[in-house]
């Protein structure tokens, strides 16, 4: 552990954005080939250039990077950055909507704000691209999720990735509060979207039956029932996770798992249906009696059982300090997960997952979106030193920053 | 006949109106009423003197000792440094390269007021009735057998003040416990630590009243609600201390009668009971500092002081500790002010700081949340040793609560609230080993059989069972 950490970066760093060539010398390198230890990075142009010997001597930006490590760019797959200021501002929120005629139609990217200041301190952290997920406020449907990169130029990477659905006790308690009557009501609009599918035509000219979504929501579902689009369902307790995979399968369903909060009791189940879920592994409180059986250790059991992970969290602090991820992510690996297993669950398994265009990885010829930490990756010490998105250095500036710095000056007098 | 029966009748009643005293009616000193009627009926256990060997110490009051030997005995740290006269009775504990430090003190929690499940039936930390509720006491809400309190012992935390809710502008008394298994609250409250009050500042009293069409709905109204009440309050002591000076000087006076919610407020004027304020912004902290000089009380500490930065100097100057999180901000525009270096610059300023947590899922790991407001300081330049920042979560917080001479450091004479942690207790990856509470082993990470847990969670958890 490092308490001591060295002031290059802040200075540094703003004054090379534009270096060309950037030399990392001796830090740890977690790719997913492995760990390399004390061994040279160069990126040149954005991407990386070489690795290990046959990196060059020097370069535009050298950075001594000796007790250092270096991860891919840090995903959260699961939050609402860009489309909320300040919570109990209702104009600021766009994360969810009041009105019932519009549920899985809702594209959350349109709403995205690439000024907020919420982004600028999520990626002076660490974070470079997140993924932003509808809230339930009407019906079980939320509506339709996006990939952002957070960059110097934020902005939306895909539209409409999934459809999100709520199927915990906040999304039952939607549909009159009966898991089993909001079972009805998810079979009929899936039955719906269906329908609406074959007889497209013929419904928008209204001379076809009557639905009781709107046409807009049915033909958001459309890709998800013909299995082209994963439906991304928010869910925890054990029964209701077997529940969904049952109905994924019987309506031959892509399926992405969220929140899971009991997915270790039914880890057996999601493995074997290939499903991969998106958790924050700090739970372990039964906040609720759907995770009664929430524990810290969720995350690797499920990693035991073959489960592919996505990362989110801190707890609720998933949106104004969606970089926290990085917090949840080291208590998992301190509560039995494979290091490697959590840093690909904010890399690689996102990247893929959501077709990201960078790789969520440490390798040659790769378009650079890394970070430089101050000590090990996962550390609640380490600091982010240098962040690049997308092949360019991100200045290391953010509303907190100035405030900090305001206030610092005031009190040295 | 008659006469005696009825003489004998006015002696017994004499004698019940006034207790058992000697001579009925006659000397009994005018009182305020019993201020502690709910005590405390938590004992120190038996336990063997025990010895921790070797040990690298955060003090929890600024220093790091190395290599250093700890010796317990009747629940108090009696010796501390290297070659300890140890006898025969004492049982040790190799900590060779392993980290103690004290127990750590959450001064803001609501456990057992707000237990999980978070169902409506558990929702009892917020008396939003009346904007003025200084009656209710939290002790009389808390439910003992939440399973939150389990976890955050398992995370090193020994000592929590319960608190009222911030939608009232006076929500209550808070309450001191020792996270210690119990079937009553008495069983946990902590001897003789003094009541707080929660006051709330700003968004949320004017929220919750506001639309209702009462007073306060803007931070004006905030704050003569709160002037009103502490008008009533002078009142109320001043009619009392009339009636103590007036017995006392022979006159035949009746007491006062008894009002809870002037009662509490007047044990702050009384200096009894301290000022734990939820107040997030400088500017609102500067009207409350003003009233409490209005009215001569003091404020132990600001909570939620997310611009606490900008207000290091005056919390300073009137001995108010700042009482933060490591990084939370902008579900409120009142907490929109946010620096990560809020606790570090708070500190270099020289006031009291306090992490804290308002969160079941964060007081499992205040040492993180030390760890992250550490780590902001150090990269702005600010040189904060772990030995000096963990007093954010034990010494200073003790202080905030007025029981620094009982808890918050490894000293002699302490009580033995100690925490031997697995690594480093600021990094992620370390776990509490082993948590005791007055020298009384509570929780031990490798022993299933010290591991408590509710009554909540049997038939949930299978018997025998550890969950982390």
């Amino acid at each position: 552990m490092k308490y001591t950490l060295p002031l290059l970066a802040l200075t540094l760093v703003s004054t090379l954005a534009s270096a060309s060539s950037i030399l990392v010398k001796d830090a740890d390198i977690y790719a997913s080939s492995g760990l390399m230890v004390k061994t040279n990075l160069y990126i040149e142009n954005g991407k990386i250039a070489a690795i290990g010997e046959r990196t060059p001597l020097t370069a535009d930006l050298e950075i001594q990077g000796l007790g250092m490590s270096v991860t891919a760019g840090l995903f959260n797959s699961s939050t609402q950055l860009g489309t909320v200021e300040v919570n109990a501002i209702e104009q600021t929120v766009d994360f969810y909507s009041e009105n019932e005629a519009v549920t899985a139609s809702l594209r959350i990217a349109e709403a995205f704000n690439p000024r907020s200041t919420l982004i600028p301190h999520n990626r002076v952290h660490g974070l470079t691209h997140s993924l932003l997920v509808p809230e339930s406020a009407t019906h079980l449907f939320s509506g339709q999720v996006a990939l952002v990169q957070l960059g110097n130029q934020p902005k939306v990477i895909h539209q409409s990735l999934a459809v999100a659905l709520d199927f915990t006790e906040h999304g039952v308690s939607l549909m009159g509060g009966s898991r089993a009557a909001a079972l009805v009501q998810l079979r009929q609009a899936l039955d719906d979207a269906k329908d609406f599918s074959r007889n497209r035509k013929a419904a928008l000219a209204g001379e076809h039956r009557d639905y009781v979504l709107s046409y807009a929501d049915l033909a958001a579902l459309e890709p998800v029932v013909n299995g082209t689009k994963p439906l991304l369902v928010r869910t925890n307790r054990a029964s209701d996770i077997s529940t969904i995979l049952n109905l994924a399968k019987d309506f031959q369903l892509q399926l992405i798992l969220s929140s899971v909060l009991e997915g270790w009791m039914v880890a057996d189940e999601i493995a074997s249906a290939d499903v991969p879920v998106i958790i924050d592994p700090i739970h372990n409180l039964p906040n609720s009696y759907e995770s009664l059986g929430a524990r810290l250790d969720n995350a690797k059991l499920l990693a035991d059982a073959g489960v592919m992970l996505l990362f989110t969290g801190m707890d609720w602090h998933n949106t104004h300090n969606a970089y926290l991820v990085r917090q949840s992510a080291g208590n998992a690996v301190a509560n039995g997960l494979n290091k490697s297993v959590a840093i690909a669950a904010m890399t690689t398994n996102p990247a893929q997952l959501f077709d990201a265009p960078v790789s969520g990885d440490i390798a040659v010829g790769d378009i650079a979106d890394l970070v430089l930490w101050s000590g090990d990756p996962l550390e609640v010490t380490s600091e982010a030193e240098l962040v690049i998105i997308n092949g360019e250095i991100v200045p290391m500036e953010s509303r907190a920053l100035q405030l900090r710095d305001r206030y610092f000056e005031r009190l040295k007098q | 006949m008659k006469n005696t029966f009825l003489s004998t009748l006015i002696v017994a009643s004499l004698l019940l109106m006034t207790g058992c005293s000697e001579y009925p009616g006659l000397d009994a000193p005018a009182t305020r009423p019993n201020k502690d009627p709910y005590p405390s009926t938590y004992i120190v256990p038996d336990n063997a003197a025990f010895a921790i060997l070797n040990a690298n110490v955060l003090t929890g009051d600024g220093a790091e000792l190395r290599d250093t030997d700890l010796l317990v005995r009747k629940g108090k740290i009696i010796a501390l440094g290297t070659n300890l006269d140890l006898d025969a009775s004492v049982s040790l504990i190799d900590a060779k390269g392993q980290w103690v430090t004290p127990g750590l003190i959450d001064v803001h929690s609501h456990m057992g007021v707000y237990s999980a499940p978070g169902t409506a039936n558990h929702s009892d930390g917020n008396e939003m009735t009346s904007p003025v509720t200084a009656q209710v006491w939290a002790e009389h809400s808390v439910w003992p057998e939440d399973p939150q309190f389990e976890k955050a012992l398992a995370g090193g935390v020994t000592t929590v003040q319960i608190l009222p809710g911030s939608g009232n502008l006076i929500g209550g008394r808070g309450v001191t416990l020792k996270n210690i298994p119990s079937i009553t609250v008495q069983g946990m409250k902590f001897p003789g630590a003094p009541y707080s009050l929660k006051m709330a500042c700003g968004e949320n009293p004017k929220r919750v009243y506001g639309s209702r069409n009462t007073l306060p709905s803007t931070r004006m109204g905030n704050m003569a609600g709160y002037r009103a009440a502490w008008i009533e309050a002078s009142d109320y002591k001043k009619s009392w201390d009339d009636y103590i000076s007036d017995a006392e000087a022979g006159k035949d006076v009746d007491p006062p009668s008894r009002n809870l919610r002037l009662e509490t407020l007047e044990g702050v004027l009384q200096g009894d009971i301290r000022i734990h304020n939820h107040c997030y912004k400088a500017d609102e902290m500067a009207q409350m500092i003003d009233m409490s000089k209005e009215f001569g009380y003091e404020i132990a500490a600001f909570h939620h002081a997310v611009e606490a930065y900008k207000a290091a100097p005056m919390l300073a100057e009137n001995d108010i500790c700042g009482v933060m999180w490591a990084d939370w901000w902008g579900f409120k525009q009142e907490a929109f002010d946010m620096v990560r270096e809020n606790i570090a610059l708070v500190d270099y300023a020289q006031a009291c700081a306090i992490i804290h947590s308002d969160d079941p899922i964060q007081i499992q790991r205040l040492n993180q949340e030390i760890a992250k407001a550490m780590s902001a300081g150090n990269r702005m330049g600010l040189d904060i040793s772990p030995a000096k920042a963990f007093r954010w979560g034990t010494y200073n917080a003790a202080k905030s609560l007025g029981l620094e001479d009982k808890i918050g450091s490894i000293a002699l004479g302490k009580n033995a609230d100690i925490v031997l942690w697995t690594e480093h207790p600021l990094s992620v990856y370390s776990h509490a080993s082993k948590v005791w509470i007055d020298g009384a082993l509570r929780f031990d990470r490798d022993d299933p059989s010290v591991q408590p847990t509710s009554d909540f969670n049997l038939g949930i958890i299978k018997a025998g069972a550890v969950r982390p």
